[in-house]
């Protein structure tokens, strides 16, 4: 619960030189993980550019990117973090978990190596980040049904066995990449107005507003596909 | 004297040329000189070919073919040479230039895209980068990580990086802020965002640390266009072991410079990688190199 207190303390300015769209009415920080070359960099870039290209380019350490969302009638400015999925860069990529609010743990349907390292990527979390993280799973690149060799149920099953809520997705195709973080926004938010029903004094920011009050979900209302 | 008659009919020349084409166009076709975009018309005892010209063959030459099937898992070295070569002298055109009006100067950003775009341009076309590559940095990348590009020596066939070189361009003209902290148009939200998640370091600092938190196998080169004394040329200092000074002294240009104060010997861009590349895992190593 303290740590949506302190997300509370992320409302705010960022006093850029720019002016306008420095105002948020919450800031969510979120995290990109999972093994090399599943595609977490393309994912991102589709989502916040709606852009794509085939040619991959093995992500450099850490990068992120800003996009803000709107949920009843709130600003939520994410910042959502790409991280290199090379061992190498381990130390400086589980530097950034601490305080993150979400992550998207993605492996990539035809890479069954990047699937079974799905466990141990959550075992990091767990122990780089704080007991509340909501997780979504992604299985990526499902656009490529003939090189599949991860079922759609295997990816189902994990995610209900480690309580994270399940995608299949293709950053190619435009394939729930939006409804991804939807969803880990939508769960995000939940956490935050429970948290705030059971202690409102957690944020000095209009506490009575729950952001998950009348207004319907962003997109689509359940997470599974 | 009777006219003497031949044993042998009269050759039937048009037949004979005819057969000998055919002979040609069978015989597998042998590497040929290939220069892109050049089209030359080379005169011949049938006169021009064809007053078309020839289209643009885009692949690769033969000199680069040739490179190629020597290869050698260190043949980067002298194509990085190359390349590093040409970007430095391209550079240093700009970095000697003088307005005579005092008024026009390249800004350190656009000196440091040149040497990146003509070092990306030569690197590409002798087919390196499938055991060298380099990436540029994205801005926000270029504040966390200090670092404006990166130069890796891949392991084949999984082509992960097992040697790296984040470079960071200091310029004479500008102050500790940097290159990226220079510039009004990329003080955009995620400037300050990226800034804010590494607050009291700055951009050396950033760099160092970045490659401390890799390790050994990731060096640090702080390239200088121009020193106090000598302007117009392009000095490296690269370490393994920069993050022993943190903490103890502060990561500036002015420590960086500080290397060449009595320095004895300046290696080639060659003989850097060379050295980094035959080094022990696990060693530390401090070079001075000059690139122009």
């Amino acid at each position: 619960m303290d740590l949506y207190g302190k997300m509370a303390a992320t409302q705010g300015t960022i006093q850029g030189k720019e002016g306008g769209d420095q105002n948020f009415d919450y800031m969510f920080k979120l995290l990109i993980i999972g093994n090399s070359s599943v595609g977490k960099t393309s994912f991102l870039f589709r989502y916040a550019d709606d852009a794509f290209t085939s040619a991959f380019v093995s992500t450099v350490g850490i990068d992120f990117k800003v996009k803000t969302v709107y949920k009843n009638d709130k600003r939520i400015k994410l910042q959502i973090w790409d991280t290199a999925g090379q061992e190498r860069y381990r130390t400086i990529t589980t530097a950034y978990y601490r305080g993150a609010m979400g992550f998207i743990l993605m492996y990539d349907i035809t890479n069954e190596e990047s699937f079974h390292c799905v466990q141990d990527w959550s075992t990091q979390i767990k122990t780089y980040s704080w007991d509340n993280a909501q997780v979504v799973l992604a299985g990526n690149k499902c656009d490529m049904e003939e090189e599949r060799v991860v079922a759609a149920d295997s990816g189902r099953q994990l995610a209900e066995q480690l309580g994270f809520e399940f995608f299949e997705t293709s950053a190619k195709d435009n394939i729930n990449v939006k409804q991804t973080f939807e969803c880990l926004v939508d769960i995000i938010c939940d956490r935050m107005s429970e948290s705030l029903d059971t202690d409102p004094a957690v944020t000095t920011a209009t506490p009575s507003t729950k952001l998950t009050d009348s207004a319907p979900p962003l997109q689509q209302p359940a997470c599974n596909c | 004297m009777g006219k003497v008659e031949s044993k042998h009919p009269d050759p039937d020349i048009p037949k004979i040329i005819a057969a000998w084409w055919k002979t040609i166009e069978k015989k597998p076709q042998r590497p040929t000189l290939i220069i892109p975009n050049v089209h030359f018309t080379f005169p011949t005892l049938w006169g021009s070919r064809g007053d078309s010209p020839p289209t643009p063959d885009y692949s690769p030459t033969v000199f680069s073919t040739l490179w190629r099937t020597h290869e050698t898992p260190n043949n980067f070295v002298p194509h990085f040479s190359d390349s590093v070569g040409r970007a430095a002298a391209r550079t240093q055109e700009y970095l000697l230039f003088v307005d005579p009006e005092g008024k026009f100067k390249p800004s350190p950003a656009a000196l440091g895209e040149v040497f990146l775009m003509t070092y990306v341009s030569r690197s590409s076309h002798l087919h390196m980068t499938d055991s060298f590559n380099c990436t540029a940095m994205t801005k926000q990348q270029r504040v966390l990580l200090g670092a404006d590009w990166v130069w890796a020596v891949l392991e084949r066939p999984t082509k992960n990086p097992c040697i790296q070189i984040a470079v960071q361009i200091l310029h004479l003209s500008e102050n500790d802020r940097g290159l990226a902290e220079e510039h009004p148009e990329v003080c955009a939200e995620s400037m300050e965002m990226a800034k804010m998640e590494s607050a009291n370091r700055n951009k050396a600092e950033r760099m160092v640390d970045f490659c401390a938190s890799v390790g050994r196998d990731c060096y640090a080169l702080f390239l200088l266009f121009g020193r106090k004394g000598d302007p117009g040329n392009i000095y490296g200092v690269l370490s393994n072991n920069f993050s022993a000074a943190t903490g103890r002294t502060k990561i500036n240009r002015a420590l960086i410079e500080n290397f060449f104060k009595g320095s004895r010997y300046l290696h080639t861009p060659a003989g850097m990688l060379q050295a980094i590349i035959t080094k022990r895992p696990g060693d530390p190593l401090t070079l001075l190199i000059k690139f122009t």
